[in-house]
C-alpha cells in the first residue's frame, strides 16, 4: 500500500499543480470580470444597455449548476470551436467565479462610507479619482474576508473539472486506483489531505493579509479573537 | 469693491419633488468675512451649501467664485477652491492624518508630495494636531476629527470655506475645541459660510447672521444688531427657542 502511494505520488503532486494553475487562472478571470460588474454596478450609468447584459450574466452564471455549465463550455464550444477541456474549465468555472465574486465585491464597494465618496467630490477630485483613491482601497478590504470564502470553494469545485476530462488531482487519485486495482479509501485520503493543506495555507495567507491592512481602529478580526 | 467679492449666489433655487426647499436665494461674501446662517431643521441651510458647490445640483440660479460662474464645465477646479467641513467630518477611514490631509492637493491641484506634505503639517499645527499625524481617524475623538477636517480643507488654500453643521456630531465639551479653531481661522481673514446654531460663534466671529426659514432669506444683518433687535417676529421666536436649549 505504501509503495503504490511512494511510487503514484508524483502522479498526485501533478495533479495538484494542474489544480492550481487552474484555480490561478480561473480566480484571475472572476477578479478581474468581477471586479469590473461590480464598478459599472455601483458607479457605472443607470442605462439598460449596461445594467441589462450584467444582470443577465450574473444571474445565468449564478443560477445554473456549474456541471451544466462545464458540459456547456466544453461540449457545446467544441462544436465551433476546438477548446482544450483545460480551457473550458477556465472559462466555466472562472465566469461563475466572476458571479459570485461581483456580488462580493458590489457589497464591499456598498459598504464603504458614501460621505467619504461626497467629500472627496467636494474636494475636487474627479469620480474616477473618488473610485480609485477611496471606495477601492476601502472596497478591497471589506471584500478581503468573504473572498477568502470564494478561494477556498473554487479550490474545492476545480476537482469538478473532472467531468470534461481536465487531468487535475482528483482524476489522477481516480487514474491511481484504476490502474492499481483499489486502494480507493487511502488515495482519496491523500488527495483529500492535499485539497485540505492547500486550503488551510491559502486561507491562513488572505486571512494574515486582512489583518495587515486592516485600518487602525476599526480592527474586527481581531475582537472576536 | 467688486474685486473683493469672494462668492456671489444669485436667485438659488432647488425642490425636491413637491417641496421647494430654496425659493430663490442670494447671498455674497466679500474676502475675509464670515457669514452664519441660522434657522429651524428643515429650512434649507444644508441644501443651500451643497448647492453653492454643486453636490447637489441647483434647480435655478447662479453662483460665482471669484467673478467665475460655477458649472458642469469647471466643476472640479471650482470645488478646489470651496473647502467643505461636514457635519459627520467623512475623513477617509483608510488613510492616516497625514494622508487625509495631503491626497486632494496630489491628486487634485498635483502639487508635489514634498511640498503637499509640508503644507500638511503647517495646517495641523494650525488646528493643534501635529502630533496625530500618524493616527488613522477612527483612533480620533470627534472634535480631533472634526479638526483634521478642517486642516484637510485648508490645506486645498481654499478662496472660501462652507462649514455645514460642523459642531452637531460632537459632544458639547469638544464642541469648544473646535469652535476655537474656527474662531481662528475668522480671525486669521479666512472667508467662510458657517450653517452652525453656535450663538457663541456667531456672535463673536460674524460680520453678518443670516436667518433662513422655508427656503427664503427672512432676515440678515451684523450680530449685534440681529441678536438684540431683530425686525422680525419669526427670527425672534427663533432665537427665543435657541436661547433656551443652549
Amino acid at each position: 500500500m505504501v509503495d503504490i502511494l511512494v511510487s503514484n505520488f508524483p502522479y498526485l503532486l501533478e495533479g495538484l499543480g494542474v489544480a492550481l494553475v487552474l484555480l490561478a487562472a480561473l480566480l484571475a478571470v472572476g477578479v478581474a470580470l468581477g471586479a469590473a460588474i461590480a464598478l459599472l454596478q455601483v458607479y457605472g450609468p443607470r442605462v439598460w444597455w449596461v445594467r441589462w447584459p450584467i444582470f443577465v450574466f450574473e444571474r445565468v452564471f449564478r443560477g445554473v449548476p456549474i456541471i451544466i455549465l462545464l458540459f456547456l463550455f466544453y461540449y457545446g464550444l467544441s462544436g465551433v470551436y476546438d477548446i482544450s477541456s483545460f480551457a473550458a474549465a477556465i472559462l466555466g468555472l472562472g465566469f461563475r467565479s466572476a458571479a459570485y465574486q461581483s456580488q462580493i465585491f458590489r457589497s464591499a464597494l456598498q459598504s464603504v462610507d458614501v460621505g467619504q465618496m461626497v467629500a472627496a467630490r467636494a474636494m475636487g477630485m474627479s469620480k474616477l479619482q473618488a473610485i480609485a483613491f477611496v471606495a477601492v482601497p476601502q472596497g478591497v478590504r471589506y471584500a478581503l474576508g468573504p473572498w477568502t470564502n470564494e478561494f477556498s470553494a473554487e479550490l474545492k469545485d476545480t476537482s469538478l473539472a473532472y467531468v470534461i476530462g481536465v487531468v487535475e488531482l482528483t482524476r489522477q487519485a481516480k487514474y491511481i486506483i484504476s490502474s492499481n486495482h483499489g486502494h480507493i479509501l487511502v488515495v482519496f485520503a491523500v488527495a483529500a489531505a492535499m485539497y485540505f493543506v492547500v486550503n488551510k495555507i491559502g486561507n491562513s495567507f488572505f486571512y494574515r493579509l486582512e489583518a495587515k491592512y486592516a485600518v487602525p481602529g476599526s480592527e474586527r478580526r481581531l475582537f472576536s479573537r | 469693491m467688486d474685486s473683493q467679492r469672494v462668492l456671489d449666489v444669485r436667485q438659488m433655487r432647488k425642490t425636491y419633488g413637491d417641496i421647494e426647499i430654496l425659493k430663490g436665494i442670494s447671498l455674497s461674501l466679500d474676502r475675509g468675512q464670515t457669514k452664519v446662517l441660522i434657522g429651524p431643521s428643515g429650512s434649507g441651510k444644508s441644501t443651500l451649501l451643497n448647492c453653492i458647490n454643486y453636490l447637489v445640483p441647483p434647480d435655478d440660479g447662479e453662483v460665482k467664485l471669484n467673478g467665475v460662474i460655477v458649472g458642469d464645465r469647471n466643476l472640479n477646479a471650482m470645488r478646489a477652491k470651496m473647502g467643505f467641513v461636514f457635519q459627520g467630518f467623512n475623513l477617509f477611514a483608510h488613510l492616516t492624518v497625514l494622508d487625509n490631509i495631503r491626497i486632494c492637493p496630489m491628486k487634485v491641484k498635483k502639487v508635489s508630495k514634498d511640498e503637499a506634505t509640508e503644507r500638511a503639517y503647517l495646517e495641523l499645527d494650525r488646528v493643534g494636531l501635529k502630533d496625530k499625524a500618524a493616527a488613522y481617524p477612527a483612533q480620533l475623538s470627534g472634535g480631533q476629527q472634526q479638526r483634521v477636517s478642517i486642516a484637510r480643507a485648508l490645506a486645498m488654500d481654499p478662496t472660501v470655506i462652507l462649514f455645514d453643521e460642523p459642531t452637531s456630531a460632537l459632544d458639547p465639551e469638544l464642541t469648544g475645541e473646535v469652535i476655537r479653531v474656527m474662531k481662528n481661522l475668522a480671525d486669521d481673514g479666512m472667508t467662510m459660510l458657517v450653517v452652525s446654531h453656535e450663538m457663541g460663534f456667531a456672535r463673536s466671529a460674524a460680520d453678518e447672521i443670516i436667518f433662513m426659514e422655508h427656503g427664503v432669506i427672512v432676515e440678515q444683518g451684523p450680530p449685534a444688531m440681529l441678536f438684540s433687535s431683530p425686525q422680525q417676529r419669526r427670527t425672534a421666536d427663533f432665537l427665543r427657542v435657541i436661547a433656551e436649549h443652549a
